[in-house]
């Protein structure tokens, strides 16, 4: 196989270099497979039995109807449940809608703060370190900490938030118990815990970015805007991928800050897909059709991470 | 010219300063609150500084719930810690030097990840309640390796893939087991990463709430499920309530200032080398 790659017709210093790092491999590979195996071994069946074994168990689950409130025995259903909650079931849709409405605006909000907080963090000098390890407080803190600040914090009566915007004449709403504002709410603790994570991340990709490609950008005149959109974008964009990939799958699931903070209400205001899923199997016992709401979150996510990957791979290729 | 300048830095100051009260103001908020009376809390307007500080509400939240709460979270961290590095450290080693499974093992590896915890939760409620393991420590440990191992593995595998291989060759041909090259070896020269992958591994399983929800009841109960029992009581105790919330965020804010470059890194699965 080596020789193989020595006599490739590319030619080229390139070629011979990249063949000559092959051989090394090669021969690992040949020599190995038993211990490069068994390293792995330990880790495959762990994430098997935690991961793949419970998801075809509840495959089948999803299949059945379990009550265990008032029917135990499970009584096989077929697609019952499925079509249940895409079809008959007035909470299903209304929640995966919010899912989908917090990761939108999230993403987008964070996205757009995080890099202006990325831009003014690069001016800094020295000091960018210790700011840096600052705004990484709220990242690293557990979601129901950040919660917990929230029900402190967006108290209509006590709370110290609406208190400071009555000092600047502004009326605050009801964070958490008016019906139109509460998601929004969620979506702002978010934002909050999130923002500094992109920032860092656009800060550090920010300065990969060659410097050359902007003096001529700047010699040929191109203005502030003209430079972002055609430069800046550009060669950010597999990092963009990749941060809206990690924030997208990260928001979906957001459930901590709902439960603590709203508990899903008021009425169903803040009642998302992984809320509406705990309610059923958690509250409600009927863990068939949990399992069944689960899967189809399953997909929705394994196709939006697709379609985010496949970008990702075009830009990068 | 020079005053531009001056304008300029004075105007991203001024940015920074604000980013850093609107981030940071909400944390120190609720640690305040921990030294607050009740009747502190709930004044109109809110005293940003409470009256005397003393760790009354610090004592009584860990003499109650709260103790026995911070026992549970330390267990079931370490002890998933554990394990999660002692087959995930393995795993890193193989996939980096040897390419296992070529591209498709690490990627399936990556994508149990980004799984959302209520997919698995379901299923894992109902296989260890078969187990009869529900609501002890065993569940959020074997649960709790379904986000670690792929972290573990993932972050552990970019210190390999840095390290030169010269080292471990030359052992080889000295005489030395494939084994013996990647504990004396490779192991100690990832050992920051290793160690830095072990303090995030601890962060996530201890800051965890979703699973811990589901899989244990009254015999465990981590601090984040302590805290919402907390708010969700019938007499709120927002002394205690901000006390063992400062016990909960305090040694992960000083993790965060401390391994700073690293947590960029672990957060975005080495994306970022910081």
């Amino acid at each position: 196989m080596a020789r193989a790659n020595r006599r490739e017709p590319v030619g080229g210093a390139g070629a011979a270099a990249a063949a000559a790092a092959r051989v090394p491999r090669a021969r690992h590979r040949r020599r190995l497979p038993l211990f490069a195996w068994l390293m792995v071994l330990p880790a495959v069946a762990v994430l098997l039995a935690v991961t793949v074994y419970p998801l075809v168990y509840s495959l089948r689950e999803s299949f059945y109807r379990i009550e265990l409130t008032f029917s135990p025995t499970p009584e096989w259903v077929g697609f019952k449940n499925y079509v249940d909650a895409l079809t008959n079931d007035p909470r299903f849709w209304p929640a995966m809608g919010r899912s989908l409405y917090l990761v939108a605006f999230g993403v987008a909000i964070e996205l757009t703060l995080g890099f202006g907080l990325a831009v003014v963090l690069n001016r800094l000098g020295r000091p960018r370190t210790l700011v840096t390890a600052l705004l990484l407080v709220p990242v690293m803190i557990a979601p129901v900490a950040v919660a917990i600040e929230g029900v402190v914090i967006f108290n209509n009566s006590w709370g110290p938030l609406n208190y400071l915007l009555s000092k600047i004449g502004i009326d605050g709403p009801v964070w958490l118990g008016d019906r139109s504002v509460a998601l929004n709410t969620i979506l702002l603790a978010d934002v909050w815990q999130w923002t500094p994570f992109v920032a860092i991340i656009m800060a550090a990709g920010l300065r990969t970015l060659p410097e050359e490609v902007y003096e001529a950008a700047a010699v040929d005149g191109a203005g502030r805007w003209r430079t972002f959109r055609t430069l800046t974008l550009p060669l950010l964009q597999p990092l963009i991928i990749v941060t809206v990939l990690i924030r997208a799958m990260d928001i979906f699931k957001t459930f901590d800050t709902i439960f603590v903070m709203t508990g899903g209400g008021p009425g169903s205001a803040t009642e998302t897909a992984s809320f509406y899923t705990y309610l059923q199997g958690l509250r409600f016992f009927s863990f068939g059709y949990a399992a069944a709401i689960s899967y189809i979150q399953l997909i929705i996510i394994t196709v939006i991470a697709t379609i985010l990957v496949r970008r990702m791979r075009k830009g990068l290729g | 010219m020079r005053r531009r300048r001056i304008v300029e830095r004075a105007a991203t100051w001024l940015v920074v300063l604000a980013a850093l009260a609107f981030f940071l103001l909400p944390v120190i908020w609720i640690v305040l609150t921990s030294f607050k009376s009740q009747r502190e809390v709930f004044s109109y307007p809110p005293v940003f500084l409470p009256e005397q500080i003393d760790f009354r509400h610090y004592s009584a939240a860990l003499g109650g719930t709260g103790g026995k709460a911070l026992k549970d979270s330390l267990v079931v961290a370490s002890a998933n810690t554990f394990l999660s590095l002692l087959v995930g450290v393995p795993t890193a080693y193989s996939l980096s030097r040897f390419r296992v499974g070529g591209q498709h093992l690490a990627f399936w590896i990556l994508s149990i990840r980004m799984f959302p915890p209520v997919a698995s939760a379901i299923p894992l409620f109902l296989l260890f309640r078969n187990w009869q393991l529900l609501d002890t420590y065993w569940a959020l440990i074997i649960a709790y390796l379904t986000f670690n191992i792929p972290f573990v593995v993932w972050f552990v595998k970019g210190f390999f893939d840095d390290l030169p291989r010269d080292l471990e060759e030359a052992a080889l041909v000295d005489g030395a087991s494939r084994w013996k090259a990647f504990t004396g070896i490779a192991l100690r020269l990832a050992l920051p990463g290793v160690v830095t992958s072990a303090l995030l591994a601890f962060v996530f399983s201890w800051n965890e709430f979703l699973l811990a929800l589901f899989l244990t009841r009254s015999n465990v109960r981590t601090l984040p499920v302590a805290l919402s029992n907390l708010v969700g009581g019938h007499e709120i105790l927002w002394g205690q309530i901000g006390a063992l919330t400062a016990i909960a965020i305090l040694p992960v804010i000083v993790l965060a200032l401390v391994f700073q470059r690293y947590v960029v890194r672990g957060l975005t699965f080495g994306a970022i080398k910081g």
